[in-house]
């Protein structure tokens, strides 16, 4: 039986169907790739709650970005060029001891501080079932317990220390993403030491959606913590 | 006479054009994997703020825009509006319930992040509303949405 020849397939207008898809891409698309600073806002507060104890002056570091596109820093103007060392400063002055009584002091962590802190809040819920916070608070110090497993003992900022971050009304986005930037900045360089220092994985590789990442993150956040509090806009 | 000179017509042979194709394809599908489609169109002109310290969303499918700047329209007035999906807010107060009617099924609206992409050169006060819109419907997780460089 003689064999019949198939023809080949004419692949001349290939090309042209794949222009066409290729220009349908080049149209539709674009190539910026989005990227932003991720922040966690608070958590809307029932009204009723009692005021918080007032906090030591030197714990909060004050920032005003005013109406005029001023940087002011605890109530005197600064040049956005020098916000970084300030805010390194606050974070870092006091970690190996005592040396500016007006930045937050830190306090080191050790397992028994852990131990007493977790015998106190349990005897505190037994007395106050009701209190929602003391669980919370519980977990807390179990992971700090955690972490002195991993990385030994530490040393701690003070509790409340915070970057209280304030803004007018006509106060540019522009110059509130630079401060923004600066304090992120500041958290991710010290963060990235604390990761060098134990031997943790690259700080820019951990990913908060992998689970054994969230191990890692959740001491960073721990041993370099990141405090802002957003007042309410003034005019 | 040349022994080399031969009679007829002599023409330049044509390009062999059959790689054509592999290297459009190539090129297509660089295109199709570098992309990403347009998400609304821009009802507002944005300039986004530049920092350094910004990284890329990785999740894109589990992020909401919104995006805050001057309309483009010059109807819709000169100052800073909101657009929510393809079409300007009319007020702030619309952002609540545009966040909760964004969820996705087994997701709570804490999952979602919202980005907000803003120009740099609005004023706070928009930002601020929208930032306590978002937190009366329980939204917290934000992202400010920034160029790495420039």
């Amino acid at each position: 039986m003689a064999r019949r020849d198939v023809g080949e397939i004419n692949a001349g207008s290939m090309a042209d169907i794949a222009f066409l898809l290729l220009i349908f891409f080049l149209v539709t698309t674009t190539m910026e790739v989005d990227a932003g600073i991720g922040r966690q806002l608070p958590v809307k507060l029932d009204i009723n709650l009692p005021p918080p104890p007032p906090v030591n002056e030197r714990n909060v570091l004050k920032i005003l970005a005013n109406k005029n596109d001023q940087l002011l820093v605890e109530e005197s103007f600064v040049r956005m060029e020098d916000l970084y060392d300030i805010v390194m400063k606050f974070y870092t002055v006091n970690k190996g001891g005592e040396r500016d009584i007006n930045m937050p002091l830190y306090e080191p962590i050790t397992k028994e501080k852990c131990r007493a802190e977790i015998t106190k809040l349990q005897a505190d819920l037994v007395k106050s079932p009701d209190n929602t916070s003391l669980p919370g608070e519980i977990a807390k110090w179990e992971e700090k317990s955690a972490l002195i497993d991993v990385v030994g003992v530490y040393s701690e900022i003070h509790k409340s220390a915070v970057i209280q971050l304030k803004n007018q009304a006509g106060t540019s986005y522009g110059l509130y993403m630079e401060v923004q930037n600066i304090l992120k900045q500041v958290v991710n360089e010290l963060r990235v030491i604390e990761c060098e220092k134990h031997d943790f994985p690259d700080y820019y590789t951990l990913r908060e959606d992998r689970p054994e990442d969230m191990v890692y993150i959740n001491m960073l956040r721990i041993l370099v913590p990141e405090r802002i509090l957003e007042s309410k806009i003034e005019n | 006479m040349s022994k080399f000179k031969k009679g007829g017509k002599r023409g330049i042979p044509a390009v062999n054009t059959s790689a054509l194709p592999d290297i459009i394809f190539m090129l297509l599908f660089f295109f199709m994997v570098a992309t990403t489609m347009k998400e609304v169109e821009m009802k507002v002109e944005i300039e986004k703020p530049i920092a350094n310290q910004a990284t890329p969303i990785e999740d894109k499918d589990n992020v909401d825009f919104i995006y805050i700047g001057y309309p483009i329209d010059a109807a819709e007035g000169t100052e800073p509006r909101i657009q929510l999906d393809d079409r300007l807010a009319p007020d702030v107060t619309s952002v609540g319930d545009w966040k909760k009617s964004k969820v996705r099924a087994g997701k709570r609206v804490l999952d979602i992040v919202t980005s907000l992409k803003v120009d740099k050169s609005v004023g706070m006060r928009i930002v601020s509303d929208v930032k306590e819109e978002l937190r009366d419907v329980d939204a917290l997780k934000i992202n400010y949405s920034a160029d790495i460089s420039k």
